[in-house]
């Protein structure tokens, strides 16, 4: 390891899943990739996830952020559970993204019930980096 | 202790709903702070222990996630009033510092029972197949109420065989697969193991790599008089041969009580040697890497005039006192 490496500054954790019956796991995996590479600790969960595995897991873990990948259109059911459970728990500084086949009139809703991002087909992974890094630097401070 | 850290092992303790949190909490308050690994060993004197805590350890690939996933619910089966806790190692990386903890997935069907208590972790660097801080883990999950503990490592490779410290007994996972018997006759991993299991029974060559494993260790247990570390042929995916483990484990467990307790002792002042160590190798690359000291001596040292061990004395001196410099800690 070089010593820059030793310098560095202490790698913050994410969760990566899915939930919902979908098993199109190809984008949570590549996100869960590039953000391993950009220097977070990646718990990746795998498919079909129930909303209490992933508040469960995310709690115990003591991620800073949640980023669910959809592709079924039950989106907006699940993702209430999951900050239902999330309110519940006394976890909501847990910041929550999404990522998939999101129709775009369903963004502001989303945001309105508090996901702090959006990412739909075709965001590079560069535009993923820095968004998360910028929501988990906000994230830091208001902790 | 200091304050932030007292209240969250109050809360642990408490065992309110609020216990999971508290405890996830203050594992991430250890592993970003190693330098505060002292301060919670010396103060968790009065803390309860697991009865049992179990090492698991072999090569990448041998199935030991979804071994630990069968151990779990067999133990689950055995104590319903145990809490169960978790800890599962993987690599971080040598280049940007990420991790990709996957240990979890295989197991996440006891993601929602309130009785296990998971925790990934990802070694940051640490040397050994464990994170510096897991004798810290292992009393938080303690004082959590945690009755067995079962640590699994990174896919260890031959020499990563600091498990042996830290768990009151090991055991080590072979498949099929990973090499020919001469692989069995290697130093490191093969001599840390209390219970071998060789893994995925129903793969082709698993009855063969058993029976090599058995003469392997008889020959050993011969040459060296101790005893012939337990056997068990399993396969964790069809859910075969789980409940001879967990047999051959509670045997252990009754058998090396007292050899724990004093390797659990033992294993705490390793960790706060190691904390401190971790502390000084900090301090030691930040002056290595300053202006003043740094850059200048090394140069010194290239055209001959400053011997290597004056440097180094002047570098620790150079420390002294530098412990909030640049520290990105707490």
């Amino acid at each position: 390891m070089s010593d820059n490496a030793d310098m560095k500054r202490i790698p913050e954790r994410v969760l990566i899943g899915k939930v919902g019956l979908d098993g199109h796991d190809r984008g949570a995996k590549y996100v869960a990739h590039i953000l391993r590479d950009a220097g977070y600790e990646v718990i990746y969960t795998g498919i079909r996830r129930t909303p209490q595995q992933i508040v469960e897991t995310a709690i115990q873990e003591d991620v800073a952020m949640i980023g669910l990948s959809f592709l079924s259109g039950a989106h907006k059911k699940l993702l209430t559970q999951v900050l239902d459970l999330l309110k519940e728990r006394d976890a909501i500084d847990i910041v929550v993204t999404v990522g998939g086949s999101i129709p775009s009139a369903d963004i502001p809703d989303l945001k309105a019930m508090g996901i702090a991002e959006v990412f739909t087909p075709g965001a590079s992974s560069r535009s993923i980096v820095e968004a998360v890094g910028s929501l988990l630097k906000e994230h830091r401070q208001a902790v | 202790m200091t304050n932030d850290t007292k209240e969250l092992v109050e809360r642990v303790r408490g065992g309110t709903s609020q216990w999971v949190r508290a405890t996830a909490r203050l594992m991430s308050l250890i592993e970003n702070c190693p330098e505060r690994i002292p301060e919670l060993l010396i103060g968790a004197a009065d803390w309860p222990m697991p009865r049992m805590v179990v090492g698991l350890t072999g090569p990448p690939g041998c199935g030991k996630s979804v071994l630990v996933d069968g151990l779990i619910t067999e133990f689950r089966i055995r104590d319903p009033q145990g809490r169960i806790g978790v800890i599962a190692v993987d690599p971080s990386s040598p280049f940007s510092g990420g991790a990709f903890l996957g240990d979890r997935f295989r197991m996440m069907r006891h993601a929602s029972d309130r009785m296990v208590f998971l925790r990934s972790a990802a070694t940051r660097g640490h040397v050994g197949g464990l994170l510096l801080g897991v004798n810290a883990f292992i009393r938080i999950l303690g004082l959590a109420g945690c009755r067995t503990v079962l640590i699994e490592t990174v896919g260890v490779g031959q020499n990563e065989t600091e498990i042996a410290d830290v768990a009151d007994f090991v055991v080590v996972t072979i498949a099929p697969g990973h090499g020919d018997a001469i692989q069995l006759l290697k130093c490191g991993l093969m001599e840390v193991g209390d219970i071998f299991v060789v893994n995925k029974a129903d793969c082709e060559g698993a009855a063969q790599l058993y029976a090599q494993l058995r003469a392997v260790l008889r020959l050993d247990s011969g040459e060296r008089k101790r005893g012939m570390p337990d056997t068990c042929l399993v396969s964790a995916s069809r859910r075969r041969g789980i409940e001879e483990l967990v047999d051959l484990c509670e045997k252990r467990a009754a058998l090396s009580q007292p050899a724990w307790e004093a390797r659990r002792r033992q294993a705490m002042i390793s960790e706060v040697k190691a904390a401190v160590l971790e502390e000084a190798r900090q301090r030691l690359i930040r002056a290595l890497n300053s202006e003043s000291v740094g850059s200048r001596d090394v140069n010194r040292v290239l055209r001959g005039e400053l011997a290597i061990s004056n440097f180094v004395d002047g570098l620790i001196q150079s420390t002294t006192g530098t412990r909030d410099a640049a520290t990105n800690h707490g």
